[in-house]
C-alpha cells in the first residue's frame, strides 16, 4: 500500500484543501457558461475516470480493500461514530501514500461541488481539531483517549479521531453505465453517492461536525455554519402565525432518521412550504441547497428541480430557540426529501442527515 | 501552523439513555419499534439491569426479562382503552458495544386493535422506562395502509408521551377512484335492470346470466 502519511499536519491539509478549492472555484467561475454546463453523463464519466486513476495507484491488496460487491452489505454500512466504535471498511486515508491520497482528493473534488468538497474537508478538519484537543469518548478507566493511531496500538481501543481516520470504498465497479457507489466517511461524515449512468443519488448522507467552530491560522472555520445561519434567517423571516405552525412544542434531542433508519418515513410536521411567501420559499430552498449542493452541480441541479417541484408538499419543523447562536433542531421533509439538523446538547456538536425516501442508495435506478 | 478547537468533552451521548419510538398505525394493529441506546456512562447500569446473574453474558431469559421490564413501563391506549402490548421480536447488541456507547437494543412491539370503526381515533404511547435519565424520541410513521391517515401528533415536552390522531377509512373509500366507482355503480344498476327484465318468471335466480 505504501508509506503511511504520519507526518502530515492537519493544518497543511485543511489549508491545502481550501487553497485547491479556491483555485477550483475561481476556475469554474471564470469558465464560459458552456464549459460549466456539464451533463450528468459527462459528470459520471469524469468521476469514473478519477476513480480508475485512483485504482491505478493501488497494488492488488489496495484494490481488494477498496472494492466491494454492489449487492453486498457494504452499501448500508456507514455511521456518525468514530472508529473503532464503528469499524469502517475500505481504504484508510492514513494508510495511503501521498500519490494515492492526491488521487483520493482528485476523486472527491470531481464527485463533489467546490462548496461540497470544502464542507467535507472542513468536517475532517474539525475531527483533526478534536484529535488535537485530546477529546475522550471512552468510559472512565478504559484508557480511551482519542489520540488517533491504529487499533491495538498504544491507548487501547478508544475512539480514533483525525483526518487519517476516513475511509473510501467503491461498492460495485466504477462504471459509466452500470450502478455503483462511491462511499467516503469517518467520524461525523458519511457520503454515499450512487451513480447509474446519467443518474445519481447522494442519499443517505450524513454531514456532521464537532467542533462546530475552530480556527486555522486565525481563520474561523464553521463546517456547517451556512446551514445554521440560513436556517435561523429563515425561521426569523416567518411571521408570528407561521412560526406558530413551524415551531414544535417539544424537544428533539437527536436525529430521528439517522444511521440505521433506512426505509422509514415519518409523518411530516410543521409548516407547509405552500404557506410561505415566495421569498421565504427561496430561503427554504437555499437551506436545502446546503445538502443537495454537496454533490457536483450536474447532479445537484436536477435534484433541486425535483425538490422545488415538490415544494407545496414540503414541511419545515423547528424545535428550540430562534436566536442564532442557540441550539435548535430543524427538519425539512417533502415527498423526496428529509433533512434533519440536530445539535447534540449544545451548539458545538451537530449531527445532520440528508435522505430521499424514494431514492436512497439510488433505489429508483438500481432495481 | 496550528488548529485550535474549543473541544473539551466527548463526541457522543454519555449520561443519557436515548429511547426512540416509531409507531405505525394499521387498520387492525399498532406496531412499535423501540430503539434503546444507553450512553457510555449509562451502559454499566443497563447491562447490570439485564445481566441479572452477573455472569457477563445476556441469556435469552435475561433478554426476555429486560424486554418485559421495558414493556411494563409502556402504556398504549386506543381511544382511551389500554391495550396489551406484546413483544414481537428483539435484538440485543454485544455488551462491549453498549459499553462503547454504540449498542442499541431493538424491540419490535405490537398490539392488535380489532374492529376499528371508520372515523377519527387516537392512539396514546407513553414511555416511562428509565424516566430519570432518558432522552425520548417518538414519531408516527406514515401508515402503509391507505385506510389510515394520520391527522396530528401531540407530545409532552420531552416526548415521553405521544398521541397520534388518525382517521380510519372504509376499505372501499380509498381502494378505487370516484370515477371508477361511479362507473361500476352505473354498470351494476344497468346489469340489475337487465337481469330483472330477463329473469321474469324464472324464480328470481340471481345467478342467472341473460341468455343462459
Amino acid at each position: 500500500m505504501g508509506m503511511p502519511m504520519t507526518t502530515r499536519t492537519s493544518a497543511v491539509l485543511v489549508l491545502g484543501c481550501l487553497a485547491a478549492l479556491t483555485a477550483t472555484g475561481l476556475a469554474q467561475r471564470s469558465a464560459t457558461p458552456a464549459a460549466v454546463a456539464v451533463t450528468p453523463a459527462t459528470a459520471t464519466a469524469r468521476i469514473v475516470t478519477a476513480a480508475q486513476a485512483l485504482l491505478a495507484t493501488l497494488d492488488e491488496a489496495g484494490r481488494a480493500k477498496v472494492q466491494f460487491p454492489f449487492a453486498g452489505p457494504q452499501k448500508t454500512r456507514w455511521s456518525n461514530l468514530p472508529g473503532p466504535m464503528f469499524q469502517r471498511e475500505g481504504l484508510r486515508l492514513g494508510d495511503l501514500t501521498p500519490t494515492q491520497r492526491t488521487a483520493v482528493t482528485a476523486l472527491l473534488s470531481t464527485a463533489l461541488s467546490p462548496s461540497g468538497y470544502r464542507k467535507v474537508a472542513e468536517i475532517m478538519g474539525g475531527d483533526e481539531a478534536l484529535r488535537n484537543a485530546g477529546a475522550t469518548a471512552g468510559p472512565p478507566g478504559t484508557g480511551g483517549r482519542g489520540r488517533g493511531g491504529r487499533p491495538g496500538g498504544p491507548g487501547g481501543g478508544g475512539p480514533r479521531f483525525g483526518e487519517d481516520e476516513y475511509f473510501l470504498a467503491f461498492v460495485g465497479t466504477p462504471s459509466t453505465t452500470a450502478p455503483w457507489m462511491l462511499q467516503f466517511g469517518g467520524h461525523h461524515l458519511a457520503i454515499n453517492l450512487t451513480l447509474g449512468g446519467s443518474q445519481a443519488s447522494m442519499t443517505p448522507s450524513l454531514p456532521a461536525t464537532q467542533p462546530a467552530s475552530y480556527t486555522v491560522e486565525g481563520r474561523t472555520i464553521r463546517p456547517l455554519g451556512q446551514e445554521n445561519d440560513k436556517a435561523f434567517a429563515l425561521i426569523n423571516a416567518l411571521d408570528t402565525g407561521q412560526r406558530a405552525q413551524a415551531i414544535l412544542n417539544y424537544r428533539v434531542a437527536d436525529l430521528v432518521l439517522g444511521p440505521g433508519q433506512d426505509g422509514r418515513t415519518i409523518q411530516p410536521e410543521g409548516i407547509r412550504a405552500s404557506a410561505l411567501s415566495p421569498p421565504q420559499q427561496t430561503m427554504l430552498l437555499e437551506v436545502v441547497r446546503e445538502w443537495s449542493g454537496i454533490v457536483t452541480d450536474a447532479f445537484a441541479e436536477p435534484r433541486m428541480t425535483e425538490i422545488r417541484s415538490n415544494l407545496p408538499q414540503t414541511y419545515l419543523a423547528w424545535s428550540g430557540p430562534t436566536t442564532n447562536g442557540s441550539a435548535a433542531y430543524f427538519r425539512i421533509q417533502g415527498p423526496t426529501l428529509v433533512i434533519e439538523y440536530a445539535p447534540q446538547g449544545g451548539v458545538d456538536h451537530i449531527h445532520t442527515i440528508y435522505r430521499d425516501p424514494t431514492n436512497d442508495y439510488g433505489a429508483k435506478f438500481t432495481r | 501552523m496550528t488548529i485550535v478547537g474549543g473541544v473539551s468533552t466527548s463526541a457522543h451521548r454519555r449520561d443519557e439513555y436515548l429511547q426512540a419510538a416509531r409507531i405505525a398505525v394499521e387498520p387492525d394493529a399498532v406496531h412499535i419499534e423501540l430503539d434503546l441506546t444507553p450512553g457510555i456512562e449509562m451502559a454499566a447500569a443497563v447491562i447490570a439491569d439485564i445481566d441479572s446473574n452477573r455472569d457477563g453474558s445476556l441469556s435469552i431469559e435475561e433478554r426476555r426479562a429486560y424486554s418485559n421490564q421495558v414493556l411494563s413501563a409502556l402504556q398504549v391506549e386506543v381511544d382511551g382503552k389500554p391495550l396489551q402490548v406484546e413483544l414481537a421480536d428483539s435484538g440485543f447488541p454485544e455488551t462491549e458495544a453498549m459499553r462503547r456507547g454504540e449498542g442499541t437494543i431493538r424491540l419490535q412491539l405490537a398490539t392488535t386493535v380489532p374492529g376499528q370503526s371508520t372515523g377519527t381515533h387516537q392512539v396514546l404511547f407513553r414511555n416511562h422506562h428509565h424516566r430519570d435519565s432518558s432522552v425520548y424520541l417518538a414519531n408516527a410513521l406514515v401508515p402503509t395502509s391507505d385506510r389510515v391517515a394520520v391527522t396530528g401528533q401531540r407530545r409532552v415536552g420531552d416526548q415521553s408521551e405521544l398521541t397520534i390522531d388518525y382517521v380510519m377509512r372504509a376499505p372501499a373509500e380509498t381502494s378505487l377512484p370516484i370515477w371508477l366507482l361511479s362507473g361500476i355503480a352505473a354498470g351494476a344498476i344497468g346489469m340489475l335492470g337487465l337481469r330483472r327484465g330477463n329473469s321474469t318468471g324464472r324464480g328470481g335466480d340471481s345467478c342467472a346470466v341473460p341468455g343462459s
